[in-house]
């Protein structure tokens, strides 16, 4: 299974049966290298991938920045020190769960709530990391 | 069938069905004895009757306690029938632990079976009892001090601070006041917190503190059990130590020093935003002075900004700094509950408790 398809497939789904999807998502290295991207995917730089894995290992450091990813200003709420940093604009965020070797984005706007695009980043997230990726 | 909304704090629990501009129609203090079953009883005449505290310093520590509490509060109280449970929203106090939250969301299915979950921190839903989304919360309840700056409805934790004060040690306070100007008379703990509530208050500032201090009108109060106590200036001891908490014996700042070094640390854009719309609430600070007294400190404090305190709406009822959480998880719950917002059945059955820290905050 390409990496693309985990994108395509599993993180570009159908939420709840709904018909909505996440805004982006892409699987990215914990070194910034893209594995896969959804095509909405903002073009992000090495210095805020670097930002965002300082923040998994030091929870607090990018609270009083602002999370920045392909230039946009995400504010920083509540996630899950080492393993999940969640992200709010507007009406819209974005969640990033860690694994063990990649980093997994999903961005969402309104309708799609918080709630749903955790559920979906952080559920492919775990079976990664299950599955030693 | 409306979603029902529990407040359990320190010590008095709210409860009620989620009607956001009422008071909650449950407010019983938490306290627990444990009855002894009738088989273990002794031959001897009494039995020991321990008291129980299912929730100590905010957070839930006793489970069965609690989970019996909630049996009468959902099937006595709130009028549930087994067998057709409902949708209920708890209050978090501030950095409740992952494995609290986890464990109420595992005894709420697993033994009451309820059908939709949702549970937010007491800080963002006290300002959506006052109409915003952004401010600052003052939590000053009876077993901890919460101060929270939110943004846009998220608290900002790093900025948070908690404090394991609270109204408990105002009482102890109070009763050692009591004892040693009143030295031949015993006085019960529950009596001294009825003491407190009736009397306490706050001085207008320091200077005027001072003068009391040296003299004061005192009053007589009389004990359930007849004995006849004088009080003085031990009332305005115990709202000052909010201001100084030296007489507590600690060494911090005064309430309002506190509020303004939390926000320091978040983004300066949001200073004004959050100064601006302080939040009061908990049931200490509805001490009769204590809003004036805040306003004037506030008025003398270091920061460029100064704190200021947000009117209720008139629409809600009166007495809401006591219940302003309670309130705010009514408007919540109004909103999540039919949105399909909330932790479901389904949800719980297919990810286990952990789905909590995902939907909920």
């Amino acid at each position: 299974m390409s990496w693309q398809t985990y994108v395509d497939e599993h993180l570009m789904c159908d939420i709840d049966g709904q018909g909505q999807h996440l805004a982006a998502s892409a699987i990215v290295g914990h070194d910034g290298s893209p594995w896969a991207k959804s095509a909405t995917f903002p073009q992000f730089k090495p210095e805020e991938i670097n930002g965002i894995m300082k923040d998994f290992d030091e929870p607090g450091h990018l609270a009083p920045t602002g999370l920045h990813l392909g230039g946009v200003k995400y504010m920083v709420i509540q996630g899950e020190p080492g393993a999940v940093i969640r992200g709010k604009k507007g009406s819209g965020g974005i969640t990033i769960k860690k694994t063990g070797q990649a980093l997994v984005f999903g961005i969402y706007e309104e309708p799609v709530t918080p709630g749903q695009c955790n559920m979906v980043v952080e559920r492919l997230g775990d079976y990664l990391v299950d599955q030693g990726l | 069938m409306e979603a029902a909304v529990v407040d359990a704090g320190s010590r008095l629990l709210k409860a009620g069905p989620a009607v956001p501009d009422q008071a909650p129609s449950m407010i019983i203090p938490n306290q627990m004895k444990r009855m002894p079953d009738e088989g273990s009883m002794n031959d001897s005449s009494s039995f020991e009757e321990i008291i129980v505290d299912p929730v100590v310093r905010g957070l839930i520590k006793d489970w069965d306690a609690m989970e019996d509490l909630l049996h009468h509060i959902l099937y006595t109280g709130l009028g549930w029938e087994m067998g057709n449970e409902g949708q209920i929203l708890f209050t978090d106090p501030l950095c409740t632990p992952k494995a609290v939250r986890e464990q109420l969301v595992q005894l709420m299915f697993e033994t009451f079976n309820i059908s939709g979950f949702y549970a937010s921190e007491q800080a963002v839903l006290s300002l959506y009892a006052v109409g915003r989304i952004s401010g600052c919360t003052v939590d000053i309840g009876h077993g901890k001090i919460d101060i929270a700056p939110v943004i846009e409805g998220a608290v900002q934790h790093i900025a948070s601070r908690r404090f394991e004060i609270g109204g408990i040690d105002l009482t102890k306070l109070l009763a050692e006041e009591l004892g040693k100007s009143n030295p031949l008379v015993n006085i019960k703990m529950s009596d001294v917190e009825k003491i407190k509530e009736q009397y306490s208050c706050c001085a207008d500032d320091e200077l005027a503190y001072e003068k009391i201090k040296r003299s004061c009108q005192t009053e007589q109060h009389t004990l359930p059990d007849g004995q006849v106590i004088t009080i003085g200036r031990e009332r305005y001891t115990v709202g000052e130590a909010l201001f100084q908490p030296s007489i507590l014996g600690l060494e911090a700042h005064g309430i309002v020093e506190q509020l303004v070094r939390c926000i320091s640390t978040v983004s300066s854009d949001n200073h004004r935003q959050l100064l601006e719309n302080t939040v009061l609430c908990g049931g200490t600070a509805s001490m009769t002075g204590f809003e004036e007294r805040f306003q004037k400190e506030a008025g003398l404090c270091s920061s460029a900004v100064r704190p200021a305190l947000i009117k209720a709406p008139e629409y809600m009822p009166e007495n809401l700094t006591n219940y302003s959480a309670w309130v705010g998880g009514a408007i919540l719950a109004k909103v999540v509950f039919p949105q399909n917002q909330h932790v479901t059945k389904a949800d719980y059955d297919e990810t286990g408790p952990s789905v909590v820290h995902r939907k909920c905050f």
